[in-house]
């Protein structure tokens, strides 16, 4: 049937690269020669030679978790539970910092936080301060940096945790007499807490896989995690390509294992949130005190979104980047500059098609995947379901590893082409796309669909009229998602980009590594404006055709 | 059958079946849903599936529709065998050409009325000035003709599901199937309802199938009902003979309520075709066996409604009995008396009635044809 | 677009024979690899034995550098200029990592460059060895000194030489204090705030293996103590010196000193008494390319005192040029007036690439 058919699709997208990663892990022969002469496990004992990096990792994932949590929860429980004004529009703009790429907020921040030449401390030695007030290269930089850029899931999943609590759980404990106090401590936390520890298995498992924030920000002081060692080790002279191999499978068992519990522990079986009843939280009114809360919402914005955006328009609309330019610093050379770099221009270009055909097809066959797993009843789609969700326990630098090799030897030539990268990226999007639109399409009532059923419709026309309109929003939520994603993915187009198939993201950090930092400033500026004018008017024509209801 | 029945679908002649079931099995991985089901339904007759929750009525409605996988067995409609285990036969749902109106009502939010009920002829690519006559044609049967253009999602509970019924024979299926359509109505228009939906059935002439567990809806509605429990059939028959003659504790009980009386045979008291019962307690009751097996022991069916209560010995000569009143309960229309009775309480339901003290001895009687030997 | 394939069947066999006779020890005669013979024709003003007409039908030019972006941009762009109806792209990487993706390309039977830039004899040599480069000999080859092409010429010649001297951040370092020779890179006030470049460079390995000579093992064993920052680019090393996120830099090259010095930084530059380790450009065309003709032009082009003198003005460049008649570098300096420290014996420097490697690999943590 045409489903096995696209689950089987589905699994080679998956599971080819995969077996390539294992088998570059266990390959202890002669590196140049492929395929492998011998095999073993040597490559895992390579790992315990870099004892520091493993302690970064969990330094930093952990450092930069705890982070997120803090930063999730209290904006979950001001713009959930209290009456702060303007809730609903910062809700929608907690999203913004994803949209960002963690990309540019390093850039931004080391510009910003740089022990020598960062704004922050230049000014804090022109107010009289010595040496610098903060550090971004370090750990707790870093982590930082990602709490800020990643985090935002965490708070995603926290504000869902505490809208889906039955408001009269907290109100019995109020009429019994018990402060306002007392009834969040007794009663609330403990209720939020075990949604609050299964974001928070997430968010460790999607920091351990961290990848930009790293890359800009330690790998300068050699202070490297375990997704740098591996960008480091395939890129360096002469590559160590099968202990890198090998750190990708350990550390993809271990958010492998990670993942596993978080299903176990919260999902209780599936990877979907099912949206059950949702309740009318009780918004506290806090009087005066939500204009500070007021206050911590535009702090927290202005951290992730305003500072990075004006601190990278100061610095590339300098000659070298100061605190305290001069006349003559400033230019529009880097602009100028930027806009001719052949790479720019054809990244870009790239960059947008690659989203429009990652999205268009992506939507198609995750909604057909989701289809599949949810709705239909063959037998076999829990496999499907564990075999989509598979990626998601991958860092995507190390899934494009196995990517690389699978794809080199491949008899049809798509390596270093933009088909190659499409393929990526569908494959790494599988779990983001499939839960999405799944997660609507389980609203929908199944009675709705079994219903046109007996009226006699068959399948196509069904889906057509029935399924189809009213998955339409989640549909468009899905596609302007896989856009985005795409657009600023780095961890796979970094390893897989060839001569013709440049892509954005990774250019921005191929410049910071090779041009001057005003230059990457202008580039990653461009970006951002390309890119936010594509979602304006995608979602201006998406909302023009929402309007029409399907007659 | 009764001669207000109006003509049957010209396909079926009128004796003939229009939907058989035959031994259907239904078990999801080892979990029995339905464990051999066999019943026949008569065209133009509304057959009503009746039980409580669990007891595989739904299941079984769903499989004759064609959305539920059985296990094994055979389901036939117009004599065309539709699924059938041994032939590895299980036709779509699309294509069975039956109806059926869902609990939720499954109204499409994105429709209009008029869309929602058009799409049937819509798929059979109807012709666009048939599809709006037949339409306003099905509006107007269920009184919503106005609301045509109304967007489907605006509409009250009770106003979406005359919108699903009307869906649902605008196309003129042969049969219509109900899955507890009523359900989520409140009381009083769950009873208005009823009554327009029985007239409609009528009107049409369409063989249905209906799903409930409201004792009442079934009794008021049906042709014939088929009582369930735990996936298997308890008793088949017309309203009138379930609720008179029940041939089980289960059934007894489950349609209206029933005193239980258990006791010893005496056959040497049997006299004039009655059968007589000793209880534990020593007495003696008259009842009917109506056809059943008489065992040496035996359960008799006595409905609460036919234990006549009276201050003064009653004219009868058997089956009476003093007793003490326990407790008398208010409820509405009828009361309900508890009584004594040796080691045993029987309840009786009368009409509203000043209460009567507890402790106060009374006369009971029962008729011995209400008094209904149950099957083994 | 068929008529050079045939012709490159016909090469491809013939290549085949001429590149395992450098194997044996023979010199391919320049007939062999040559099918028809040809007579070099003019195209502006320098001679190629490349047929522009079939190269500007091939329409493309792949082109693999060790450059910085700008940089590789850059020769792309002088190419373009001259020869607008072929299209550029190029793939960028540091020398090492370069090579180690055309060789793993070539292995999986993937073909896709034309000429190739590296900042390292060695891995040169190598390809060179394995067959990689295509026999090309160019008209202009003349202008160059024996010491400045392959050996036997025909594979690659030395497109512009990068020296590379001491760095620091003028504001923060006061004259008693600057840097005046090599083994002033090893004060410890340097330590935590020096730079260098990483492994895959090729001018870092000729600075190691240059200086180690001079100043024996000890020498960069010192150095590792001082925790310095590795880099891909000079451009960011200067980028950083320029800001002071580094205060001094060990290998501080030359034409990205005088880019910056543009720019306005306060950067100074210090060419100690022993020498400046300088790195050769080398650039040839790859065998079994997808654009022969465009690649044997480039080639040519690159050679020529046109190219040369974009290689030496653009500013994402400043290459100095070994071509005996070029003119002085932008500065005023010549190749010629500085004292460049080149390995003596180039097998031997060949034969310790993986040493170099592993030290300075651990040197930097990994």
């Amino acid at each position: 049937m045409a489903g096995y058919g696209v689950a089987a699709v589905a699994a080679v997208l998956v599971l080819y690269p995969v077996f390539f990663l294992f088998q570059a892990a266990l390959d202890v022969g002669d590196p140049q020669v492929r395929p492998p002469t011998a095999y073993g496990f040597d490559n895992f004992n390579g790992i315990f030679q870099y004892p520091q990096i493993l302690l970064n990792t969990l330094t930093v994932s952990v450092a930069a978790t705890v982070m997120a949590l803090v930063f999730g929860f209290v904006m979950a429980w001001i713009l959930t539970r209290t009456n702060v004004p303007g809730r609903h529009l910062f809700e929608q703009l907690m999203a913004v910092p994803y949209y960002l790429t963690p990309l540019l907020g390093a850039l931004a921040w080391s510009l910003l936080g740089s022990p020598e030449s960062g704004f922050i401390n230049q000014i804090w030695r022109a107010l009289g301060g010595t040496g610098h007030l903060i550090d971004i290269n370090t750990a707790y930089g870093i982590a930082w940096v990602m709490a800020l850029f990643e985090g935002s899931v965490a708070f995603v999943m926290i504000a869902a945790v505490m809208k889906s609590m039955d408001p009269a759980l907290e109100e019995a404990s109020q009429i019994i007499g018990a402060s306002r106090l007392r009834t969040m401590l007794r009663i609330t936390l403990p209720l939020v807490i075990p949604g609050v520890l299964g974001a928070a298995i997430f968010v460790f498992a999607e920091m351990l896989g961290s990848f930009a924030a790293a890359l800009v920000l330690g790998t300068p002081n050699r202070y490297y995690v375990i997704t740098t060692a591996i960008y480091q080790l395939v890129q360096q002279y002469p590559p160590k390509i099968q202990v890198a191999a090998a750190m990708g499978v350990s550390l993809f068992a271990v958010m492998f294992f990670m993942l596993f519990l978080y299903r176990r522990i919260v999902m209780a079986g599936s990877y979907v949130t099912i949206t059950g009843k949702a309740f009318r939280p009780r918004v506290a009114d806090v009087g005066p005190l939500r204009y500070l809360l007021l206050g911590v919402c535009v702090l927290y914005l202005l951290a992730a979104v305003g500072l990075p955006l004006v601190t990278l328009l100061y610095a590339s609309l300098q000659k070298i980047a100061v605190a305290f330019p001069t006349a003559e610093n400033w230019t529009l050379d880097n602009f100028r500059v930027a806009m001719t770099m052949n790479a720019v221009r054809s990244a870009l270009t790239n960059s947008l098609l690659l989203g429009f055909g990652t999205a268009t097809i992506g939507v198609v066959l995750m909604g057909l995947l989701a289809w599949l797993i949810y709705r239909s009843r063959l037998p076999g789609s829990g496999l499907i379901e564990y075999v989509v969700m598979f990626p998601q326990a991958v860092p995507r630098l190390v899934f494009a590893f196995g990517l690389m090799w699978a794809w080199v030897v491949f008899p049809i030539p798509i390596y270093g082409t933009l088909w190659l990268l499409l393929l990526a990226y569908l494959t790494v999007f599988l779990p983001l796309g499939v839960r999405t639109i799944a997660g609507v399409m389980l609203q929908i009532d199944k009675s709705l669909e079994e219903c046109a059923q007996m009226c006699g419709a068959p399948w196509a026309f069904r889906v057509r009229t029935v399924t189809i309109p009213l998955l339409m929003p989640g549909l468009i939520a899905a596609w302007l998602l896989l856009f985005i994603a795409s657009i600023r993915e780095l961890g796979a187009s970094i390893l897989l980009m060839g001569p013709h198939s440049k892509v954005i993201t990774p250019s921005i950090v191929e410049s910071w590594f090779g041009t001057s930092s005003e230059l990457t400033a202008a580039l990653a500026l461009i970006q951002t404006l390309v890119v936010a004018i594509a979602m304006i008017v995608l979602v201006a024509v998406t909302r023009r055709v929402g309007a029409h209801p399907v007659d | 059958m009764p001669a207000s029945l109006p003509e049957p679908p010209a396909s079926s002649s009128p004796s003939k079946p229009h939907i058989e079931v035959d031994r259907l099995e239904l078990y999801y991985g080892s979990v029995p849903a339905v464990r051999g089901v066999s019943f026949n339904v008569l065209p133009g007759e509304q057959l009503t599936l009746l039980g409580p929750s669990g007891c595989g009525k739904t299941t079984t409605l769903r499989a004759i529709a064609g959305l539920e996988q059985p296990t094994a067995g055979e389901i036939r409609i117009d004599g065309v065998i539709v699924y059938s285990a041994k032939q590895r036969i299980n036709m779509r749902a699309e294509k069975r050409g039956l109806s059926m109106v869902f609990q939720s009502y499954a109204i499409w939010p994105h429709m209009s009325v008029f869309e929602n009920v058009a799409y049937g002829l819509r798929v059979r690519r109807t012709g666009a000035a048939e599809i709006a006559e037949r339409v306003h044609q099905a509006l107007d049967m269920v009184q919503m003709r106005s609301f045509a253009s109304r967007r489907a999602a605006q509409l009250s509970g009770g106003q979406q599901q005359r919108v699903a019924l009307a869906r649902a024979f605008v196309f003129s299926p042969s049969v219509l199937l109900f899955d507890e359509p009523l359900s989520n109505l409140d009381a009083k228009l769950r009873a208005d309802m009823r009554i327009e939906l029985r007239e409609l059935q009528h009107r049409l002439g369409i063989t249905s199938v209906y799903v409930t567990h409201d004792l009442e809806e079934a009794l008021a509605m049906s042709d014939r009902i088929v009582v369930m429990r735990d996936g298997l059939i308890e008793q088949t028959g017309t309203p009138d003979e379930i609720y008179r003659l029940p041939n089980s504790a289960f059934v007894a009980d489950f349609v209206g309520s029933a005193n239980l009386i258990r006791g010893r045979h005496r056959a040497d008291l049997d006299t004039d075709g009655l059968t007589a019962l000793e209880t534990p307690a020593g007495h003696i009751v008259y009842g009917m066996a109506y056809g059943r097996l008489v065992g040496a022991e035996l359960v008799v069916s006595v409905r609460t409604v036919h234990l006549r209560i009276s201050a003064e010995p009653p004219a009868a000569v058997q089956n009476v009995w003093r007793v003490p009143v326990q407790q008398t309960v208010f409820q509405g229309d009828f009361t309900q008396v508890h009584l004594g009775w040796g080691p045993q309480h029987l309840i009786a339901r009368c009409a509203a009635m000043e209460p009567l003290a507890a402790g106060r001895e009374v006369y009971i009687t029962v008729e011995p044809r209400h008094v209904v030997v149950l099957g083994a | 677009m068929s008529d050079s394939k045939k012709s490159n069947v016909t090469r491809r066999t013939l290549l085949k024979a001429g590149a395992a006779m450098p194997l044996l020890g023979i010199a391919a005669p320049s007939v062999l690899a040559q099918a028809p013979l040809k007579s070099p024709t003019k195209i502006h003003d320098f001679m190629t034995n490349a047929d522009v007409e079939k190269a500007e039908q091939e329409g493309q030019l792949v082109f693999y550098c060790h450059e910085n972006e700008p940089g590789t941009a850059g020769i792309m762009e002088g190419f373009r200029k001259d020869f607008p109806k072929i299209n550029t792209s190029y793939v960028r990487a540091q020398t090492g990592a370069l090579y180690t993706k055309i060789l793993s390309e070539r292995s999986a039977g993937r073909f896709d460059v034309d000429v190739i830039q590296l900042s390292d004899l060695a891995p040169a040599v190598d390809f060179q060895k394995k067959g990689g480069y295509e026999h090309y000999v160019s008209p202009e080859t003349p202008a160059y000194k024996a010491d400045h092409l392959s050996s036997p010429a025909g594979s690659f010649f030395w497109t512009g030489v990068d020296p590379a001297g001491i760095a620091y951040n003028s504001p923060k370092v006061s004259a008693a204090d600057a840097p005046k020779t090599w083994q002033d890179i090893l004060n410890p006030r340097w330590k935590g705030s020096i730079s260098c470049k990483i492994s895959a460079s090729g001018l870092q390995f000729v600075q190691w293996y240059t200086l180690r000579k001079l100043y024996g093992a000890g020498f960069w064993k010192e150095f590792a103590k001082q925790n310095p920052h590795a880099f891909d680019s000079r451009v960011q090393l200067f980028d950083r010196l320029a800001k002071g996120d580094d205060t001094i830099t060990a290998i501080g090259e030359y034409p990205a000193y005088i880019l910056f010095k543009d720019k306005g930084a306060k950067v100074e530059f210090v060419a100690p008494a022993d020498g400046l380790p300088a790195t050769p450009l080398i650039v040839g065309a790859v065998s079994k390319a997808p654009h022969p003709e465009a690649a044997k032009l480039f080639v040519d082009w690159a050679m020529s005192k046109r190219g040369q003198a974009w290689y030496q003005t653009n500013p994402n460049l400043y290459y100095g040029s070994v071509r005996t008649d070029a003119p002085p570098m932008p500065t005023g300096v010549r190749l010629g007036d500085l004292k460049l420290l080149y390995p003596a014996d180039w097998d031997d420097y060949a034969a310790n690439r993986d040493v170099f490697a592993k030290e300075w690999n651990g040197m930097l943590g990994l």
